[in-house]
């Protein structure tokens, strides 16, 4: 069944079928050959409980949250800022492209957007001031996926509603991870740039005045994160609760800028509903194969095959990663998730391994998803929005931040308390 | 007359898109409302269990402005290898397959209210909601992603049979996130 299964999925996903649709037809399938139950009745009920949830609905809530930032022009005013403040390190606007990636990673969901905005703004500058376009472009496509690590998070929601994990707990795991890989690679830039200077473009100083003058528009974005955290942590609000928190500060600071009208507003609306849709199909179609999957003694087979090879946890662990890694390179991240946290999440736990870390490794597991190709929708945004060039450059230049992710994993699974030391300590 | 009806379908899923947006912003208030008066002292409740039958509703009735949109995501590393006959084959293969889900789900979901409808069930809450008033939303919904999705086959097949490609390919081919963001 497992062999069935992996094997049409990546036939359905092929033929161009939409994510979403491929689970519900493997659901169906699985229902129709491998279980003896009529488990197509139980569809309705599965399609009403998975989407009934308050918890999920923090997800339309960011994601409208990172509309309002990236069309009431927020995210080109954050980009100018950290130009001023970073363009002295050798490697200049990159660094600004993988700042503003993670600030805007830090306050809204939609990552997609973020790349997409700190893209189209960068990439005329990138060309005019000689940087070198792969590792200049892969700064942008590395820097977003840092957006469903550093809390809040879409993605740590999806694996929190999925597992029945505390969402604070989870925020707070994600954090320093998240901190330390945007300041890694941010390093590795500077190194790379140090040894290589062609790659980095000319550099531009800025005074001290123009500095501090752009603060302006930093600090806004600052109060907006600490609001949507601080506000969850310190007792006032679920996650959901936050992000309405979030959307009127967000709508806030747009209108200070003047960056909010009629037009802003219904394309913000309707954008937030086109994105929730997708990526509730996805969650939904994979609730109903889990669904038939769970029916069908797919965790069991699954279990007797990893229990079989006789490993150690630590062996085991190392099956999974090898398992996510290749299936990152062929399976889009949300069905990756949605599709496989139920299943392998159980087996990780019952092996001794704590849900919240572990949460946070697949986390880095499905950022370096989002980079590796051929399927890795973040190369795909950030190529789409340069508008020339060739999506190999792209790829060229993520290398070095996938291993900077790579090192990442190593250091979750050596030093665990990189991620649970906050939530345990607070 | 496929362009007429082709216009109102997309400009009929904007306007539900937009509804749907501004339910969104009403929930959003509602919360708001929530936490303020809880920390005064008053309790509302009710905002977590209806923001739970939004949600619902938010996903279902947004599927077809997703759908008409070209947002639902497909992988197109093969479809974009291909010639405007082939991608025409995967695109109608695609809407297909969507079409026959979405029907296959509204049907199912029938089900579900029916049952509430007989039984009267009410939500375990404080509010007592009958939940058949969320459940009528969230079905029609379903019912019209299935509507709209069996209309684009027919649509499409109509365009591709008089080798209108390129609006078959507006209708019911793949975009990318960033084409979509523009």
């Amino acid at each position: 069944m497992i062999f069935a299964v992996t094997a049409s999925l990546l036939g359905f996903l092929a033929l161009s079928i939409p994510v979403g649709i491929v689970l519900f037809l493997l659901g169906i399938g699985v229902d129709q050959f491998f279980t003896p139950f009529p488990l197509l009745r139980g569809l309705g009920q599965v399609v009403w409980s998975s989407s009934n949830s308050s918890t999920l609905i923090a997800i339309p809530f960011f994601v409208l949250l990172g509309e309002i930032l990236v069309r009431g022009g927020i995210a080109e005013k954050t980009y100018e800022a950290l130009d001023k403040w970073f363009s002295w390190l050798p490697g200049g606007l990159i660094h600004a492209n993988i700042g503003t990636a993670t600030m805007f990673s830090a306050t809204s969901g939609s990552s997609v957007a973020t790349a997409a905005t700190v893209a189209t703004v960068a990439m005329p500058q990138a060309e005019k001031l000689g940087y070198d376009p792969k590792l200049f472009s892969g700064a942008i496509a590395a820097g977003g996926t840092l957006g469903i690590m550093i809390p809040p998070s879409i993605n740590l929601i999806v694996y929190g509603f999925l597992t029945e994990t505390s969402i604070p707990r989870l925020f707070l795991a994600g954090l320093v991870p998240g901190l330390v890989m945007a300041v890694a690679f941010m390093l590795v830039t500077v190194v790379l740039c140090k040894i290589k200077p062609s790659l980095g473009g000319q550099s531009r100083s800025f005074t001290w005045a123009e500095r501090v003058g752009s603060l302006r528009h930093l600090i806004p974005i600052l109060i907006l994160f600490i609001a949507v955290i601080g506000s969850i942590y310190a007792g006032w609000a679920t996650p959901t609760e936050s992000a309405a928190i979030g959307v009127v500060i967000a709508m806030l600071i747009a209108a200070f800028n003047r960056g909010v009208s009629n037009d802003m507003i219904k394309l913000c609306l309707v954008g937030t509903v086109r994105i929730t849709a997708m990526i509730m199909l996805v969650i939904i179609g994979a609730y109903f194969l889990n669904f038939t999957l769970t029916a069908a003694g797919m965790g069991r087979e699954l279990k007797d095959l990893l229990t079989g090879l006789n490993f150690s946890p630590m062996g085991t662990l190392m099956v999974v990663v090898a398992l996510y890694i290749v299936l990152g390179f062929f399976i889009e991240t949300l069905s990756l998730m949605v599709a496989t946290i139920p299943i392998i999440v159980p087996i990780m736990t019952g092996m001794g391994f704590d849900k919240v870390w572990f949460g946070i490794l697949l986390i880095v597991l499905i950022e370096m998803a989002l980079i590796t190709p051929p399927v890795g929708l973040n190369l795909y945004v950030v190529q789409g929005a340069r508008k020339s060039g060739r999506l190999s450059e792209v790829m060229l230049g993520t290398i070095p931040f996938v291993l900077v992710m790579m090192a990442m994993i190593v250091g979750l699974i050596f030093l665990p308390q990189l991620a649970l030391f906050l939530p345990d300590y607070l | 007359m496929t362009n007429t009806l082709i216009a109102a379908i997309r400009r009929t899923n904007r306007i539900i898109a937009l509804l749907v947006g501004l339910v969104l912003t009403g929930t959003v208030i509602l919360i708001i409302a929530e936490i303020v008066l809880r920390e005064v002292g008053i309790s509302l409740g009710g905002a977590e269990e209806i923001s739970g039958y939004v949600m619902a509703g938010v996903a279902s009735w947004g599927m077809s402005y997703a759908l008409t949109e070209l947002a639902h995501v497909r992988i197109d590393l093969i479809r974009l290898r291909l010639q405007t006959r082939g991608r025409a084959l995967l695109d109608l293969i695609a809407i297909v397959a969507l079409a026959g889900v979405a029907s296959l789900v509204a049907f199912q979901c029938w089900p579900v209210l029916e049952k509430t409808i007989e039984r009267g069930s009410r939500a375990n809450t404080a509010l007592e909601t009958p939940l058949w008033i969320p459940q009528t939303i969230w079905l029609s919904g379903w019912i019209w992603f299935a509507v709209s999705a069996c209309v684009l086959v027919i649509l499409s097949l109509v365009l591709m049979m008089r080798r209108d490609f390129d609006q078959a390919d507006a209708l019911v081919g793949a975009r990318s996130e960033v084409e979509l963001e523009t």
